[in-house]
């Protein structure tokens, strides 16, 4: 039966093809001797783990809320007092945020200090400063969601000092309030970005990176 | 082929998981023992204080009150900006092409590893720098 089942689903995928270029690739032993895996080169993935935690707690917070200033507080206090685990899930999706940050700024830093980025390794390089830059701004829109006074005052300096770069400062800051103030618009367009353009795009990049990390196979030792 | 090191499958990926699941464990616990918070709904016409950005924000916002000089026709808010929202990063995406030797063993890059310990410092300052400056 498991047999039958095996071929059938290879047949039609070809998957055994792969798997080997997969699944077998060896492990360096500077990454992990079979007894001890050195931690920091775990950090990518547990920086993966986090978005994934993310996008599933993310949808069930969806289900929920509601991106305008008249009802987003309340749609949250919903959630965290009558929706069953509202609490726990909306505590949880903010804990892994965090998380996903420090995980970030930990593989950067490993990433960096075991000269991982030299050739031919570049490019992902490039593609993973990209990553850490969208991380924030998942971290920024995120944070305006609850309309609380805190979202509201820390948004408002975050686009103040978005709007002083200088040149594009202005179009930047516009671009983000979808107007002259943080209003109806700005909580719209930050709920549009936080659900769908970030994770979309962080989603593609992500798959160019382990695709990389594939083909690049690990660096060599660092000591 | 007779393969150096551990297998990614199931060897290696069964440490991963172990990790995996310690991690989610710690937020699982963090959101029970600390819940995410909710303050009083948003007021435009209130500002409360303290108030600070995300953590991870916060060397920017350090940077920012670190940064009092002009130079030139340019304001110290202006290129206080420029330094940490547009050099910085830039630097960032750079750093392959500038860094160009081919050495990867830690005690063979001093100046590389000495920049970026100066960097991390840096960014530990400022964070801390924007909390107790007021």
């Amino acid at each position: 039966m498991r047999r039958q089942l095996y071929e059938w689903i290879d047949k039609r995928t070809k998957l055994s093809k792969y798997w080997d270029s997969i699944a077998k690739h060896p492990v360096p032993p500077h990454v992990s001797d079979g007894v001890r895996t050195n931690p920091v080169y775990c950090l990518g993935g547990i920086a993966f783990l986090c978005f994934i935690i993310l996008v599933v707690t993310g949808m069930f917070l969806a289900m929920y809320y509601k991106p305008t200033p008249d009802e987003a507080y309340d749609s949250i206090r919903y959630i965290m007092e009558e929706v069953p685990m509202g609490a726990f899930i909306r505590s949880v999706h903010h804990w892994a945020a965090n998380m996903m940050v420090a995980a970030v700024m930990l593989h950067m830093i490993r990433v960096y200090f075991t000269g991982a980025y030299k050739p031919p390794r570049e490019l992902n390089w490039v593609i993973g400063v990209l990553l850490f830059l969208l991380t924030t701004a998942f971290g920024f829109t995120g944070y305006l969601l609850p309309w609380d006074q805190l979202a509201y005052w820390a948004t408002t300096i975050g686009i103040q000092i978005n709007s002083g770069i200088p040149i594009v400062g202005s179009y930047i800051g516009k671009l983000l309030m979808g107007g002259n103030e943080i209003g109806p618009n700005t909580l719209s367009r930050f709920y549009a970005i936080h659900t769908i353009v970030l994770p979309i795009t962080l989603t593609l990049l992500l798959g160019i990176h382990f695709i990389l990390v594939r083909i690049h196979g690990i660096s060599g030792r660092y000591l | 082929m007779r393969v150096r090191g551990l297998a990614f499958f199931p060897n290696f990926l069964l440490r991963e998981v172990v990790i995996m699941f310690t991690t989610a464990a710690s937020i699982f616990l963090l959101a029970s023992l600390f819940p995410a918070s909710l303050l009083e709904p948003a007021n435009p016409f209130e500002t409360p204080k303290p108030i600070f950005p995300e953590w991870y924000f916060l060397y920017v916002y350090g940077f920012l009150k670190f940064w009092t000089w002009d130079i030139g026709p340019l304001k110290a808010k202006t290129l206080g900006i420029i330094i940490s929202m547009v050099l910085f990063p830039l630097l960032l995406f750079l750093v392959p092409f500038i860094d160009r030797n081919p050495e990867v063993n830690l005690k063979r890059r001093p100046i590389a590893v000495l920049l970026g310990v100066i960097t991390v410092a840096a960014v530990l300052f400022f964070t801390i720098y924007g909390i107790i400056f007021e």
